[in-house]
């Protein structure tokens, strides 16, 4: 709830933190370790980093109300088809790399040191991690604080915003501003924005991080003018104008290579174009795996009640929006979805048979099952007078695993098992404010809650926390289904009961490991990361190291700990003298022994002070925190009161700034419609986006191109980045025209 | 993250004045139950043979917190700290006398039956008469201690079933005081245990017990963490007997011993989601605490159920995958699995396409084990899915046991061997019963579906359609049963009462039987002649009971059964449907008046049967 607080409030600061600003102060003795979260504690024991990205868990920025695309970013990265496809596309890069692609260097952002990182306009982001820190040494040490000091959310320790700062703190935050599409041999697209943030997370060699997706919005708000503004915006509309990019851009860019293979004169830029994608065409241009993924067919059947005539329509559809039902359960909505439907009134049916509009009887089934199966729950509805939308908190209940009952007689493996790796949340009480996080199903991490710039692990039942009924306003509102095997599915559940059982010895441990001997021993044979300013510097040569050494580099907020310069030093220090040593090998033997021993003596030393000092700060943890809980319980309670003050206050606010008519027309709908040729809502609703990008008036070159020719659009492109407009234009009438992810409701249309 | 400390007990004054003072906890109101006689046609379930009428909704208190529970601190939705389990409100019915229990299943007329080609439709008004009467045998609300002869399950369930652990001496009760009646040790009203908070007892409960007509039925109810004893005879049903508030625990579970009731003693076993077991000998008012502290096994227990037939020993399912069978007399001993693997089913990778563990049956400690002086009796671990519900069949042979994994497996337990696995056609399975005469196994799931099993054939048989959400309770009515007809009830997640008949004989066309299912038809019309042609040849052997199929059972295997098809497994619409609650429904059962029903908040709602001779002529 708390956190809704800050998505709201961060509305005024959309990307503001820029990568500038952030040049850490390095406080002296204000670099603690941090506790390690759950998730790294998880990761533990992992092995070496994986090369497929099936292992990086980041968090990702929230600038603003961006939580609509954090999270689906999120559970499109998590479907292992779409994420391979992704890297793996386009076939070759113009550059020979061994690896396909030339290695991209993320910039890393430096930890966000205090609050002058954050913009200082307005509302700054929170008190700053040395202040912070003081507080907790203060509660640590039993004194009161000053009154009315804890306020804010993240000062809790347990509340998200506490832990999502602290994501932020313990970084790596990769700072993803630049654009590589060129390495692509692409234009710059949501596609490729995409592919970036992928890349980089799979080349990052850290496991955790938080991933700061500027470009990727940029060019996506470029693109979708509804989602310039900073208001809450919809993650499911987000996800099919996102499916909808990439599709036409991949497609775009097969169509692109394939002209340039034709012969023409072309100036000395396109040839070089033209060379960089000959390369890329090697093989296939390999388009069709967006299709299959994510891409199923609907069969609506019609049959006419006047000359019983039945006729058969097929639409593809990237997702099912289904209605909902008080008590229902996904796989009965489902089904209603499917249940038959009277066209009459004024929704009648033109029938060609009989050559008029008539009564008919309409029911939908699907021909064929995609790879991954998006489930939207309608949970946005227009209040009776239409002025609004409200949510709907049905409890609607969902499976792990499902199969359709909904298929048509010739569809193809119509028992094809699914389940559920993905579930996008949204919390909050309208349509018009919350928050988006997503709960996803990791290949072999078991379940992990993803909400901005924080992961953590979770057991599998908390899945089940989101059917609607819960208090604290969360529903699931994104589903996301991929389909599996039996075999698999038997498999995992093994391990799964496995890994809950140790799960659980965890969550039972977690309250002992801070006096746990392990932890201890953990601590000492790990060197930590620095910390140290200087040696985030060199982060990326420190994180290079093999996986043991992940950065636990995580101030930690509670007890000040050793001075960590004389932990580092040691290591750093062995592989020049055994440099050296070699060199006096050949002179002196005996010395180069002397050195080698003073040296480790050294460390031992550092080592044992260190790990006593470790030992110490334990105790005093262990001390401290009985007296914390009591604290945290006392404040909590009056800091709970204070939140919904301020949640109230912050809705008033908001209700204040005129929140405008309802989001545009079709919004009750939602679904990837908007696009479709169809009725009225949607069509007018493109219309009168394309018009606004008219009257917009940055762009009078795009104006002029009609929309047949977008493909020789794409060709011409300049190589350099093309023009805004021109890309949303194009965008804008793939939306149109293709057949693509069209609704229930839309499909009747003549 | 840190862990709370635990709760100090209750009532310590310290703490609770403390808290009060802190004005973090509302002060302890004692909520009453509340009786209410809604009427109309809203209350009325309309079935071929008449009309049920709600006669009352009990709608039992919800407990205010606990003092020394942890006040909401958080209220953030996205809070992980993990949530303990807990349940719906569930019943144990108990009837001291025999004329509340349900008429036994004729077994006789095998010979005929498996002749069957003519689908007489018609269900016996009264399908007790004629047959023996229920006083033959031990009286068992739940189809208890019946012996049998001649059941469909041929060789296998010939005569009486020997008693559990029958093999071991060391469990054979000991004989200087057999027959006498043994009660727990402590007194629960005046318990300073920090796991109960407080018991409130009726101040007339010996009178009220007195005057009770003695074929009434008690029922024992949980309701978040409080657990009623209830006097559904009486006029003043509202007031409780005895209430019993525990501190940190939530009963999930209950059963009563059919074999021990008396008017003087009543063995009650609660499972908790502390993975702790009480015995509650409510006339007595004493317990005993079993598994204390999850020495034995930490995880809740989500089903309980003594073993037919015995006075000592329960079965309880662990949502860690084990089912233990604890001896409610001997002390905990911490549980150490013993070598016992010769004893899993080594055969049983043999069919199935997926070899694996969880094929096996583990058997920790088997109950021939020499080390019987302490608990666990048994310990058998399935898989590492928590288990939702299990059933002894009426022959108490077999136990069927559903899992989250959305496996049902059939274990002949007295054996200890896992004879069958069947899958769910997704997503895990909630509930599971044995039809009366034992042939049938329903099951309810996250599918939405009722699936009918047949035991002796090892298939699926159909699978009812018609529920709108998860079903969580299934149960088969006795009364209105037949060796050809029978009548089940289902409850659900959609706060629905289903009712579904079905026909031996209708069964096995799929066309027929789907009539209402458009669905199904169509995808009847396009399966090929060939997957028709095998439907019915299947359905040809499955008309006869006394197949071969239970004979080549003695090999050591389990059988694991793949799902079967959308396309070729029957499907079956129910009799009648209806919201009969706001809320989720959790519980149903049968009694000869009336259907009775519990929903999540507490509503125990009783429809009373057709009255007789009023809607006769509806009846066929």
């Amino acid at each position: 709830m708390a956190n809704l607080v800050w998505d709201w409030a961060e509305g005024a600061q959309v990307g503001s933190t820029s990568p500038g600003v952030a040049s850490p102060k390095h406080k002296k003795d204000a670099e603690p370790e941090t506790e390690a979260t759950p998730l790294m504690k998880m990761l533990q024991n992992a092995g070496p980093v994986r090369t497929d990205g099936s292992d990086k868990f980041f968090g990702m920025e929230n600038f603003g109300n961006t939580c609509y695309c954090n999270s689906v970013v999120q559970a499109l990265y998590y479907s292992v088809p779409f994420r391979e496809n992704v890297i793996r596309y386009p076939p070759h890069s113009p550059f020979d790399t061994p690896n396909g692609h030339p290695p991209i260097v993320t910039p890393i952002r430096a930890p966000v040191q205090n609050g002058a990182a954050v913009p200082p306009a307005g509302k700054p982001k929170g008190i700053s991690a040395a202040e912070a820190m003081k507080r907790r040494a203060a509660i640590n040490s039993g004194q009161p604080l000053p009154p009315g000091q804890i306020q804010r959310p993240e000062d809790k320790p347990d509340s998200p915003e506490y832990k999502k700062k602290h994501a932020m703190l313990a970084g790596p935050i990769l700072e993803l501003t630049y654009e590589n599409a060129s390495s692509y041999a692409m234009e710059e697209s949501t596609f490729t924005a995409l592919k970036d943030i992928f890349m980089a997370l799979i080349a990052n060699p850290s496991r955790i991080g938080v991933l700061s997706p500027q470009r990727f919005l940029e060019i996506f708000k470029r693109d979708n003018e509804m989602f310039r503004t900073s208001m809450h915006q919809d993650a499911h509309e987000f996800y099919g104008l996102v499916l909808n990019a990439v599709i036409s851009n991949v497609e775009a860019n097969a169509r692109r290579l394939k002209e340039l293979e034709l012969p023409h004169d072309d100036t000395a830029l396109a040839k070089a174009a033209m060379a960089s994608a000959a390369n890329a065409m090697g093989s296939n241009s390999g388009t069709g795996w967006v299709h299959e993924i994510f891409e199923g067919v609907l069969t609506s059947e019609t049959k006419c009640l006047t000359c019983e005539t039945a006729s058969q329509r097929d639409e593809t559809f990237l997702d099912l929006s289904i209605d909902l039902e008080e008590h229902s359960s996904v796989t009965s909505c489902l089904r209603k979805f499917s249940a038959e439907e009277m066209l009459c009134e004024r929704n009648k049916f033109h029938c060609d048979n009989c050559g008029g509009l008539q009564e008919a009887e309409k029911r939908m089934k699907i021909k064929r099952l995609p790879k991954i199966l998006a489930l939207h729950l309608k949970r946005f509805k227009y209040t009776e007078d239409m002025t609004r939308l409200q949510k709907l908190f049905h409890r609607v209940v969902y499976p792990y695993h499902l199969r359709m009952f909904n298929t048509t007689d010739d569809a193809e493996d119509p028992d094809r098992l699914y389940e559920l790796y993905a579930v996008v949340v949204h919390i909050g009480g309208n349509a018009y404010h919350g928050h988006y996080v997503s709960v996803i199903k990791t290949q072999d991490r078991g379940w992990l809650l993803f909400d901005d710039e924080m992961v953590e692990p979770v057991d599998k039942n908390y899945v089940r926390n989101f059917f609607g009924d819960k208090p604290g306003m969360a529903c699931a509102y994104v589903l996301f289904y991929q389909e599996t095997t039996e075999e698999a599915m038997r498999k995992e559940q093994e391990a799964e009961g496995l890994a809950e059982v140790t799960l659980a010895s965890q969550e039972a441990d977690a309250s002992l490991v801070d006096s746990h001997p392990n932890g201890i021993i953990r601590q000492a044979t790990n060197p930590n990361t620095p910390v140290d300013d200087k040696e985030y510097l060199s982060l990326d040569h420190a994180m290079s190291a093999p996986l043991p050494t992940i950065p636990h580099a995580n101030p930690r907020p509670m007890v000040p700990s050793p001075p960590l310069s004389a932990q580092f030093p040691a290591p750093e220090a062995a592989k020049p003298k055994s440099k050296e040593e070699k060199e006096r090998e050949k002179k002196e033997l005996k010395e180069a022994e002397k050195a080698r021993k003073a040296a480790e003596k050294e460390k031992a030393k550092a080592d044992e002070q260190r790990r006593k000092d470790l030992i110490n700060s334990r105790k005093e943890i262990q001390k401290t925190q009985a007296d914390e809980v009591k604290r945290a319980l006392a404040a909590s309670k009056q800091s709970a009161a204070e939140d919904e003050e301020k949640r109230k206050r912050e809705a008033a606010a908001a209700a204040g700034n005129g929140h405008e008519p309802p989001k545009e027309n079709g919004h009750s709908d939602r679904g990837f419609g908007l696009h479709a040729l169809s009725r009225s809502q949607k069509r007018s609703k493109s219309l009168s986006r394309k018009s606004l990008g008219f009257l917009g008036g940055k762009n009078g070159e795009s104006k002029g191109t009609s929309s047949g020719d977008d493909s020789h659009l794409a060709v011409e492109g300049e190589p350099g980045p093309p023009t805004p407009e021109k890309h949303s234009k194009f965008n804008k009438d793939r939306f149109s025209f293709s057949g693509l992810g069209r609704k229930k409701s839309n499909l009747m249309s003549p | 993250m840190f862990v709370l400390p635990p709760p100090p007990r209750y009532p310590s004054q310290a703490a609770y004045s403390l808290a009060v003072a802190n004005g973090q906890v509302t002060p302890m109101i004692e909520t009453n139950n509340n009786l209410s006689h809604p009427t109309g046609p809203e209350y009325q379930l309309v079935v071929g043979e008449g009309t049920y009428i709600l006669k009352d909704d009990l709608h039992l208190s919800t407990p205010p917190p606990h003092p020394s529970e942890a006040p909401i601190i958080n209220p953030n939705p996205l809070g992980t700290t993990p949530q303990p389990a807990t349940s719906g409100t569930k019943l144990s019915l108990l009837s001291l006398s025999s004329r509340g229990a349900p008429p036994l299943p004729l077994y006789t007329d095998e010979v005929n039956r498996s002749g069957t080609t003519g689908f007489r439709t018609s269900i016996q008004e009264h399908p007790s008469e004629g047959r023996p009467s229920g006083d033959l045998v031990p009286p068992s609300s739940d189809g208890g201690s019946i012996s049998m002869t001649g059941s469909g399950r041929g060789p296998v369930s010939i005569g009486s079933a020997p008693a559990f652990g029958k093999g071991n001496q060391l469990l054979s009760p000991s004989g200087k005081d057999a027959g006498k009646r043994r009660k727990p040790k402590n007194n629960i009203a005046k318990s300073n245990s920090s796991f109960i908070s407080r018991c409130i007892v009726h101040e007339n409960l010996s009178k009220r017990l007195q005057d009770r007509p003695s074929d009434g039925y008690f029922a024992f109810a949980n309701i978040n963490r409080a657990f009623q004893w209830l006097d559904l005879s009486s006029p003043q049903k509202v007031d409780h007997f005895t209430k019993i508030l525990f501190t940190k625990g939530h009963c999930l579970c209950h059963d009563v011993n059919q074999v021990t009731k008396s008017h003087s003693h009543i063995d009650l076993i609660m499972g908790f989601s502390t993975g702790e077991i009480i015995w509650f000998e409510p006339i007595s008012q004493k317990y005993t605490r079993l598994n204390k502290n999850g020495i034995i096994n930490t995880t809740p227990v989500s089903e309980i159920r003594w073993i037919p037939g015995s006075e000592n020993l329960f079965l309880a399912a662990h949502m860690d995958g084990s089912l233990v069978v604890y001896d409610k007399e001997k002390d905990d001993a911490a549980y150490l699995p013993e070598e016992h693997s010769q004893n899993a089913n080594d055969a049983s990778e043999r069919s199935s396409g997926h070899a694996n563990h969880s094929a096996k049956l583990h058997i920790g400690k088997s109950v021939d084990s020499k080390n019987q002086k302490f608990n666990p009796v048994s310990f058998w671990k399935l898989s590492n899915q928590r288990i939702n519900a299990f059933a002894f069949s009426p022959d108490n042979r077999h136990i069927a046991v559903v899992s989250e994994d959305g496996t049902l497996r059939i274990i002949d337990y007295l054996k200890e061997r896992l004879l069958d696995i069947y899958s769910s056609y997704y997503g895990g399975f909630i509930c599971v019963c044995w039809s009366p005469d034992g042939k049938y196994v329903l099951t309810g799931g996250q599918d939405d579906l009722v699936s009918i099993w047949s035991v002796a054939e090892s298939t699926i048989v159909a699978r009812c359609q018609g529920h709108q959400s998860w079903v969580t309770a299934v149960c088969f009515d006795p009364w209105r049963c037949d060796d050809r007809n029978y009548r089940f009830g289902s409850v659900g997640e959609d706060c629905r009462l289903l009712l579904w008949d079905f026909n031996v004989g209708m069964l096995h066309r799929p066309k027929a039987s789907s009539v209402r299912q458009r669905g199904s038809i169509l995808s009847r019309i396009a399966n090929n002649p060939l997957q028709r042609a095998e439907t019915q040849t299947t359905t040809g052997s499955r008309v006869r009971p006394n197949s071969v199929v239970s004979v080549d059972r003695d090999e050591e295997s389990t059988i694991e059964h793949p799902v079967e098809p959308r396309a070729t497994t029957a499907m079956l619409p129910p009799v009648m449907s209806k919201v009969i609650d706001p809320d989720p429904l959790y519980w149903l059962a049968f009694t000869q008046e009336s259907i009775i029903t519990s929903c999540k908040t507490g509503h125990i709602r009783t429809w009373d049967r057709p009255q007789d001779g009023a809607d006769k002529s509806d009846a066929i």
